[in-house]
């Protein structure tokens, strides 16, 4: 046989979502790949320059649908930035809470459709079982399960129902017995070594070329999480550590999302005890009263236009599952935002995809573009 | 009295109901109808239904014991709504399969991608004329139904290929590439681990063998030849661990890409064919077939149709491992995947014809057990 | 804070290179035999406060929801009978999925309007519930609405009401009025007096107050107008805005009340 493209994508079982790898191949060789990124593209930047403050949450969780609290913190970040709020403590903690929650989400979610890859089903339903829990604690006080609309400049919509706290300790004693299984499962299977040691390599100092973060930079051994470097709500306040791994490789990558499932649930049992000591208010006080809850309209418009808020410009960045991500908001005084940007991890990181797929095999490949964890919505946006 | 198997069975039917039908009838249709030429075809005929429908059932039954383990290694439930326990439900799907619409894509070959499941099928059935089910079953006595079997079972890597190839599919070569690639390297295998088995049992036919281990199952001394045979057959049937062909991650569906509808439902009860003929060969092999340890009470063994019910609950309990393995191991890589068959798989077969021949010289081993000489 | 240096565990026997992942299997195995994870759809409803009661779920898993399900944010109900026709649902809604369509029960001139949801574009954030003043218009755990035709997803306010007569456990969650709300505020020297804000106002919190007519110096000339003034009751007020949409003179505005 000889040299041929091959198009995987944009529909097939590899990419999670919808783009399209386009690999060159001789045999079972990879000689040369090409991503192509857009096919999920829905203009969400676009659309938020004509939506309230607040509005906008909703399209961040449509964003990543496996991390919407992260982007969703990420946006309130930069808009409260821009506006010039300070959210109450509680709410900050909340945001934590949530945050960790959808790391241990998104990461059961990663490693469920990494198996799967691998062919392996029925960590894949496991993965899946497990992740059913965290997103039930997200119903219980959000009211939904992946589209969670929770957060709001200035704090968050509601504060917690009661019994909140043990049922999540629960969930998070249940989880830990979980990830021995997960990683028996994994680690324990040679079959697994075999497919993933030395597989899908990207070197440190490739990643910071190719901008590539998150648990894909730590695996290179690469010492940096944004909660920890460039802090952001409470983080400074806990007491976790940050995963590195210093094999470069899928089984690396795999070790460190194993690692930071563990520091979550580290991270979260310190939230849970903190949110049971301290009851408090969850929304700020000063608020534009266009942003105030209830969510009122304005009646007549251009009315805020008459009036002098202050401008300003908002800048935040967020250790997301996938990677950092980064937002920018500019408040020109209006009641929407004038312009919002976003920097997605996961479009940095397969637009490396030449760096680490160039070599292998074509079985490899699912479980390198695995390990990468794609979410194609926040790729797209 | 000569024993009663499924043909003789078929056969005193058939002719039972020929000859009240050509007495009742005027010569020469009578006549005709009583002749013994009409009422043999007709019989093997009759046999041929039977033993299809059979065969058809069981694998239908496989598919349904697979899912509902699969479900239960996988903390959920499996088929549980059309009949009892979701029994039907493969009934169901077949029927869906079976009213849509199949579809030929525009550059495909029409020949090689319509023969290519149509005699993919044929093939995994014939394999049912040529086992022993039992001691009451089997049609003739053909002295290398082992031989036989293998033959056939090794057709299949011939015909993938030809409907991967029509197929015109980048996806559906590679599958089929791979298929072939991975069969033919692990035919050798599972042919030199048979050849222990023949060693120590001293015949090719099935019956023999089986008879062979009524006191001694073959699957103690010989379990080298076991793995070996074991791992071949996951191979052969293209299950994970070594499920490459259809590595549903990367090449969508495999060799079977392109198939939609019927001939889908083709290959997928094709696979299950095999699936059970691998399972079937496991316990004629090593598990002593329909025969029980003589430590059983004789009671577990005089029941009608016992030595069925016992052979075919082995069979089930030998593709539950199979499920098993399915359910907690990875997808190997190509190259592993041969690397392991021509670099572990063979040096093991060989090792296990070596032991075979040491038993049948020494006729005991220290751990491994002790064998009867062969024919005694 | 340190960093953690994920390594596997001392390597594996490599005879037993596939026991430990099968043992793992046959444990779940085992433990599923008891009671997979799974609940049987539609037959077993975690919305269902008597199947919640008798939840069997797999041994040590922890349960899920329990009775704080009802904070899902399903199909709506509406009350059209509290309903103020405040229009607030349909200004907040960022998927412009809610119309204000006229009910029977109001008087002719002035027309009672109640929304209606087209759930084609609903995105279920729950901000028109959360805006509803009155607490009229809720989310319910009513999540099924899969239908025939398109214009079956329109639901009117005559079937949300009657989701709300099925009295679905409903969303608890009420939200807290900002401390530093903006009140309406009035341009006195605009206004005619018309009575167009007192007579829409859905909440009746505009009351026309007579005030004295000045006496008119020599050559100034008084716009002809009726020498009323509406006063706004802060505490009554919701804050819906409609007074300032149908105030001719464009003399009511939001502002902070001195």
């Amino acid at each position: 046989m000889s040299e041929m493209w091959i198009n995987m994508g944009p529909q097939h079982p590899m990419t999670h979502g919808l783009w399209n790898l386009r690999v060159k191949i001789d045999g079972e060789m990879i000689l040369d790949v090409d991503p192509e990124m857009g096919y999920l593209h829905r203009g969400i930047e676009k659309i938020s320059e004509d939506r309230h403050y607040n509005e906008v949450v909703t399209l961040m969780d449509r964003c990543c649908y496996v991390a919407g609290f992260a982007w969703e913190h990420l946006y309130i970040l930069a808009s409260e930035g821009a506006l010039h709020i300070q959210p109450p403590e509680r709410a900050e903690y909340l945001r934590v809470l949530c945050d960790e929650f959808q790391r241990i989400g998104s990461h059961i979610m990663w490693y469920a459709a990494f198996v799967q890859d691998l062919g392996l089903m029925s960590p894949f339903l496991y993965g899946m079982r497990d992740r059913d829990l965290v997103l039930d604690l997200f119903q219980s006080y959000t009211g939904a399960r992946m589209t969670y609309e929770y957060m709001r400049v200035g704090g968050v919509r509601s504060d917690l129902p009661p019994g909140f706290t043990d049922r999540a300790r629960q969930v998070l004693d249940w989880l830990t017995q979980r990830y021995e299984e997960y990683d028996q499962l994994c680690l324990g299977s040679t079959i697994f070594r075999k497919r993933c040691d030395d597989l899908g390599t990207l070197k440190a100092a490739d990643c910071v070329a190719h901008g590539v973060t998150g648990p894909m930079l730590r695996a290179a051994g690469m010492k940096r999480d944004l909660r920890r470097d460039r802090p952001y709500a409470v983080y400074p306040q806990l007491d976790f550590d940050v995963a590195v791994a210093d094999g470069a490789d899928v089984t690396a990558r795999y070790l460190v999302r194993m690692e930071e499932l563990r520091q979550s649930v580290r991270i979260l049992r310190q939230v849970v005890d903190w949110l049971d000591r301290h009851p408090g208010p969850v929304m700020a006080e000063q608020l534009p009263r266009w942003l105030g809850a209830p969510y009122a309209p304005v009646g007549a418009e251009g009315y805020l236009l008459k009036r002098n808020f202050p401008k300003g410009v908002g800048f935040s960045s967020v250790e997301e599952p996938h990677g950092e991500a980064q937002a920018y908001v500019v408040n020109e005084g209006g009641e929407h935002p004038y312009r919002v940007k976003f920097r997605s991890p996961v479009f940095a990181n397969i637009s490396a995809a030449r760096q680490y797929l160039v070599g292998y095999h074509v079985a490899d490949i699912p479980p390198i573009m695995g390990s990468v964890d794609v979410c194609v919505g926040e790729v797209d946006r | 009295m000569a024993p009663l198997t499924l043909y003789t069975v078929s056969n005193d039917l058939v002719s039972s109901l020929l000859t009240a039908l050509g007495n009742a009838i005027p010569n020469p249709v009578g006549a005709w109808l009583k002749s013994p030429d009409l009422i043999t075809g007709l019989s093997v005929l009759v046999f041929a239904a039977i033993l299809l429908a059979a065969s058809m059932l069981n694998t239908i039954l496989l598919i349904w014991w697979e899912r509902k383990l699969l479900g239960r290694f996988m903390d959920r439930r499996g088929a549980m709504h059309v009949g009892y326990a979701g029994l039907l439900q493969n009934f169901a799907d077949g029927l869906k399969l079976f009213r849509k619409n199949t579809f030929q894509p525009r550059e495909a070959d029409s020949l090689g991608f319509y023969t290519g499941p149509a005699a993919y099928m044929v093939t995994s059935l014939i394999l049912f004329g040529i086992l022993p089910i039992s001691s009451g079953w089997n049609s003739g006595a053909l002295p290398l139904t082992l031989l036989l079997a293998l033959a056939i079972f090794s057709f299949a890597p011939l015909f993938i290929f030809i409907s991967a190839w029509s197929s015109n599919n980048k996806y559906s070569l590679m599958g089929g590439m791979r298929s072939a690639a991975q069969m033919i390297a692990y035919e050798v295998p599972i042919l030199l681990a048979v050849v222990a088995v023949v060693i120590v049992a001293g015949s090719f036919d099935l019956t023999t063998i089986v008879y062979e281990q009524q006191n001694y199952w073959f699957w103690g001394p010989l379990v080298v030849a076991l793995i070996v045979f074991v791992a071949g057959m996951l191979a052969e049937m293209e299950r994970i661990p070594f499920d490459l062909p259809e590595a549903e991650a990367e090449l969508v569906e495999g060799w079977n890409t392109e198939y939609g509808g019927m001939l889908f439902a083709f290959f997928m009860l094709a696979d299950y064919l095999r699936a059970l003929v691998g399972s079937i060969l496991v316990v004629l092999l090593f598990l002593g077939g329909w025969t029980l340890p003589t430590w059983v009470p004789a009671a577990a063994t005089s029941f009608p149709l016992a030595g069925i019910f016992w052979f075919m609950l082995k069979t089930y309990l030998v593709f539950g491992l199979f499920v098993w393995v399915r359910a907690a191991l990875p997808r190997v890589r190509t190259d592993q995947l041969l690397r392991i068959g021509w670099n572990r798989m063979i040096p093991l077969s060989l090792l296990s014809i070596f032991l075979a021949a040491l038993l049948v010289t020494v006729k005991c081993l220290p751990f491994l057990g002790c064998v009867p000489s062969p024919g005694s | 804070m340190s960093e953690v240096e994920a390594k596997p565990k001392a390597n594996e026997n490599p005879i037993l290179f596939v026991a430990r992942p099968m043992a793992t299997a046959a444990r779940q195995f085992a433990r599923s035999l008891v009671r997979p994870s799974t609940i049987v759809y539609p037959f077993e409803r975690l919305e269902d406060p008597k199947f919640r009661g008798q939840v069997a779920v797999a041994p040590g898993k922890p349960i899920g929801l329990g009775e704080v399900w009802d904070n899902y944010r399903g199909v709506h109900a509406l009350n059209i009978e509290t309903c103020i026709s405040c229009n607030l649902c349909a200004f907040s809604c960022p998927d412009l999925c809610i119309d204000m369509v006229t009910v029977p029960g109001g008087d002719p001139k002035h027309p009672k309007k109640c929304p209606q949801i087209d759930y084609g574009k609903c995105s279920y954030c729950g901000f028109c519930s959360d805006a509803c003043p009155e607490g009229c218009l809720t989310m319910t755990t009513r999540y099924e609405l899969s239908v025939t035709k398109r214009a079956d997803m329109v639901y009117s306010p005559q079937r949300l009401n009657e989701v709300f007569r099925t009295r679905l456990p409903m969303s608890p969650i009420r939200l807290a009025r900002p401390a530093n709300e903006d009140s309406i505020l009035l341009d006195p020297p605009l206004c005619i007096g018309c009575n167009a804000c007192s007579r829409d106002c859905p909440t009746e919190c505009i009351t026309m107050l007579d005030i004295p007519k000045p006496e008119a110096k020599p050559g100034e000339k008084f716009p002809k107008r009726i020498w009323k003034e509406p006063v706004i009751n802060d505490s009554d007020c919701v804050r819906c805005g409609t007074c300032i949409s149908v105030c001719p003179k464009e003399c009511l505005f939001w502002g902070t009340r001195k």
